[in-house]
């Protein structure tokens, strides 16, 4: 981790503890905020101000209060639906790579088939359908999210089974779960962890996006909510209000994603570089 | 350079002048209309005077096919005339000229106007309103005005002669005149080959008598286009085309001149008040959102202090402020809003106290789950209900669901507590007849939703009892009664009527009126016609 951590550039340590600090943010929200993040507490639509650092919303809410927890959510959802897609994606790949054939065959062209689905208006059709909530969301965003991580294990594996030493462990009468267990998964770990970290900027704006459209859990105050309040708000264009209502979760958003695309980037090169190194 | 803004100047001053034209034109037109009302040959103006409003899909406007909400009924009202209409002040003659009622309260005789013709050229006869009657008896529309709880009481209709015809009821009514007035007169030679009226989709279904035809409909875009109907018997449409288009923000699409009127919410006004370009008008408070409790799914609602509780642990006047933005008055527990003609101001108030609530509610801690549309409003109310809830001990999980879904589950009662929106406040106090005594809902009309599971033999008394009443001083009286009756009782909580704000451009159309119990422009024919000096 320590070697991870050193081998990063600049940009990669920064990214690593603004992370850090919106975790922190979200773990910590009921210390970090002093108003509550679901009661008024104060007049509505304040502007940022002493004891309202980024205003209220339109309730009175403590608009810092809602996006100390909404970065809660966020990372919730962002993380749970990668580890979700990740790990069902990698098993999927591996099983796949390895058992080649018909099987290969039948799980990459329903891969194929998933990747052609155009995801955002299906995340729609499938939210409304089964009703907003978290829990929801975060499935439905982990099953239109898998095909990346599996397709890139399957790749791995492929090549991985070539190997010598995977040939001699088989000839020793090795089976897959053993193989999977001691060779295959420490040798796509490192790509897995890319993929997974990709996957949390991208689950992060899908339930933006969904919840921003209003096919969230109307009752939480994600981000992706306090924006779609915010511009359900009739005429905010016309008032001051978007200065900080719109604003603070909109940064909120671009900060988190961006420094995920930069860790994703960052992590990666440091994979590829050591498989140029090791083979 | 000097020639360049010399002919730029010139454009200008050009463009001004047409400006100007055209406003005078427009003004002179639907300003002083009523002196030469009949003069006034429309095919002469140059162009066409077309006013463009917001859209969205709201059904195909025959009597059947509407969906259930206001902006439906009324575009199909345009179509269809009835024997009376609502103007400003009150019911005045439409369809029928005259009408004479019975001393018994039972018969009633309506001279119908000679020269009215439909939109496909045949005559109208006093045969389509007693088909019309029949018709909408044997087969309901989505509003349906003749039934009172789901039973026709129409007894007899005689024609006498072509254009007039006799209703006989089994029992005098006070409210069967409105009632009948209300009721859509369909062409018999088009509706009595029709077997399933809900199934009837072509363009034969919108033939009607009323001021305009339907020309264009998409249910995708949700856009209609009216155009006037050149031989309407009345008062000549001013506007020649009436179209509802597609817009994403009303007010962004108000300023680019793509629609002539727009709400305007209150944090906006600044921005158009003492502008001479701009007209601000308020609605009247006639639509409202209210708290409807289901007694069926929870016993628990049977108990009037659980009731009451809620009713003071919710604070109205913080719904206003933060919901409605200050466009609005609080609920009366009496359900008939400020207003109404025959409000009674002295109805039990609950004021917002929490202590209040939790002595009512004996520490007992419940929970119940509220259903509402997901409309901003509607959220944020529902949170602002939560909220104050918790604080009396009340735990709410908020189910929130599409429009038509909330509107279905209130139908069919399958909600614990829902909100609902919708106007008609300013309807005849026969309401709350449908509102509160029936225990079923027989109207598709978000109005007539009653309340589940809750009888009260005194509120059925005095609602039969005005049903009836044909003094209308004695009627009121009841009515007055009634409220404080059922303020105290608070079956379900009226939260508040709004009076939102309205703002039109009046150099290019300001004919728009409101109807004396309705509180949208758009929504009145009449806004649409020429003005007539008796009503």
């Amino acid at each position: 981790m320590l070697k991870f951590y050193r081998s990063l550039t600049a940009s990669g340590k920064i990214a690593i503890a603004v992370i850090v600090a919106i975790s922190a943010l979200g773990i910590f929200s009921e210390w970090i905020s002093v108003h509550p993040y679901n009661l008024p507490s104060g007049k509505a639509l304040q502007p940022p101000g002493a004891s309202h650092w980024l205003g209220t919303d339109d309730l009175g809410i403590d608009l810092w209060a809602q996006i100390c927890h909404g970065a809660r959510l966020s990372l919730l959802v962002g993380i749970c639906t990668a580890i979700l897609a990740g790990i069902g994606g990698c098993l999927t790949g591996m099983f796949s790579g390895y058992k080649g054939g018909l099987t290969d065959r039948i799980i990459m062209r329903i891969t194929d088939v998933m990747i052609i689905l155009p995801d955002l208006p299906m995340m729609i059709v499938l939210g409304a359908f089964f009703g907003p909530s978290l829990m929801n969301i975060i499935i439905v965003l982990a099953f239109f999210s898998w095909t990346a991580p599996a397709r890139i294990t399957r790749a791995k594996i492929l090549s991985m089974k070539q190997e010598n030493y995977i040939d001699a462990a088989r000839s020793y009468g090795a089976g897959f779960f053993h193989l999977a267990l001691k060779h295959f998964l420490p040798g796509m770990l490192p790509i897995a962890v890319v993929s997974i970290i990709r996957l949390t900027g991208r689950a992060i704006v899908a339930e933006a996006s969904l919840s921003f459209l209003g096919l969230g859990d109307p009752t939480s105050k994600s981000w992706g909510l306090i924006l779609n309040h915010a511009i359900n708000f009739r005429g905010i264009y016309f008032t001051d209000f978007w200065k900080w209502w719109i604003t603070a979760p909109l940064v909120a958003i671009i900060i988190l994603v961006s420094t995920i695309a930069v860790l994703a980037r960052e992590s990666e090169k440091i994979v590829s570089s050591k498989q140029l190194m090791t083979s | 350079m000097d020639q360049i803004v010399f002919k730029f100047k010139i454009t200008v001053l050009i463009a001004n002048a047409f400006l100007v034209l055209a406003v005078f034109s427009h003004v002179g037109l639907a300003g002083d209309s009523s002196v030469k009302t009949e003069t006034e040959s429309r095919p002469a103006r140059a162009n066409p005077l077309i006013i463009s409003l917001e859209g969205g899909d709201i059904g195909y406007p025959t009597p059947y096919n509407h969906y259930p909400r206001g902006p439906g009924l009324y575009k199909m009202c345009l179509i269809f005339d009835s024997l009376l209409e609502r103007s400003e002040k009150g019911h005045v003659p439409w369809l029928a000229e005259k009408w004479k009622i019975s001393g018994d309260g039972k018969t009633f005789t309506f001279k119908l106007r000679k020269n009215v013709k439909w939109h496909d050229g045949n005559m109208l006869t006093s045969d389509d309103v007693k088909f019309s009657f029949q018709y909408l008896e044997k087969n309901p529309p989505v509003f349906d005005d003749l039934s009172i709880d789901g039973k026709s009481i129409i007894e007899k209709i005689d024609i006498i002669d072509t254009h007039t015809i006799r209703i006989r009821i089994s029992r005098p009514s006070a409210t069967f005149l409105n009632k009948a007035g209300r009721t859509r007169i369909i062409p018999k030679h088009i509706w009595e080959k029709v077997e399933d009226p809900k199934k009837f989709n072509d363009p034969r279904a919108v033939i009607g008598c009323g001021p305009y035809m339907l020309k264009a409909y998409n249910k995708e875009q949700g856009s209609y286009q009216f155009v006037a109907f050149r031989d309407y018997w009345g008062q000549k449409p001013l506007v020649d085309i009436l179209q509802f288009v597609p817009v994403s923000d009303p007010i962004l699409a108000f300023h680019a001149g793509e629609i002539d009127l727009a709400e305007v919410a209150p944090d906006l006004l600044s921005r158009f008040v003492g502008n001479p370009e701009f007209k601000i008008i308020q609605n009247p408070a006639f639509w409202g959102y209210r708290l409807i409790f289901n007694l069926d799914k929870r016993q628990e609602f049977k108990d009037k202090n659980l009731r009451q509780a809620f009713a003071h642990a919710i604070d109205k006047d913080e719904l206003i402020e933060k919901v409605a933005r200050g466009a609005a008055v609080p609920g009366s527990g009496g359900y008939l809003p400020p207003d109404h003609i025959w409000y009674n101001k002295d109805v039990k108030e609950y004021n917002f106290d929490i202590n209040k609530a939790k002595a009512l509610l004996r520490n007992r801690t419940l929970s119940f789950s509220l259903t509402i549309a997901n409309t901003r409003d509607e959220i944020r109310i529902a949170e602002l209900i939560k909220m104050s809830l918790a604080k009396a001990g009340v735990e709410i999980t908020i189910k929130s669901v599409d429009m038509k879904t909330r509107d279905a589950a209130v139908k069919k009662g399958n909600y614990e507590i829902a909100v609902n929106g919708h106007g008609g406040f300013g309807n005849d106090p026969d309401m709350l007849r449908t509102v509160y005594s029936s225990t079923r809902t027989f109207d598709h009309s978000p109005i007539s939703d009653s309340i589940p599971g809750y009888i009260n033999p005194q509120i059925n008394g005095l609602c039969e009892k005005q049903s009836i009443e044909m003094n209308e001083m004695k009627r009121k009286q009841i009515i007055f009664e009634l409220q404080e009756v059922i303020a105290e009782e608070i079956p379900q909580i009226p939260l508040y009527y709004t009076r939102k704000y309205v703002v039109y451009r009046p150099s290019k159309y300001d004919g728009w009126k409101y109807m004396f119990d309705h509180h949208e422009v758009t929504h009145n024919k009449l806004s649409y016609l020429t003005k007539n000096e008796g009503f």
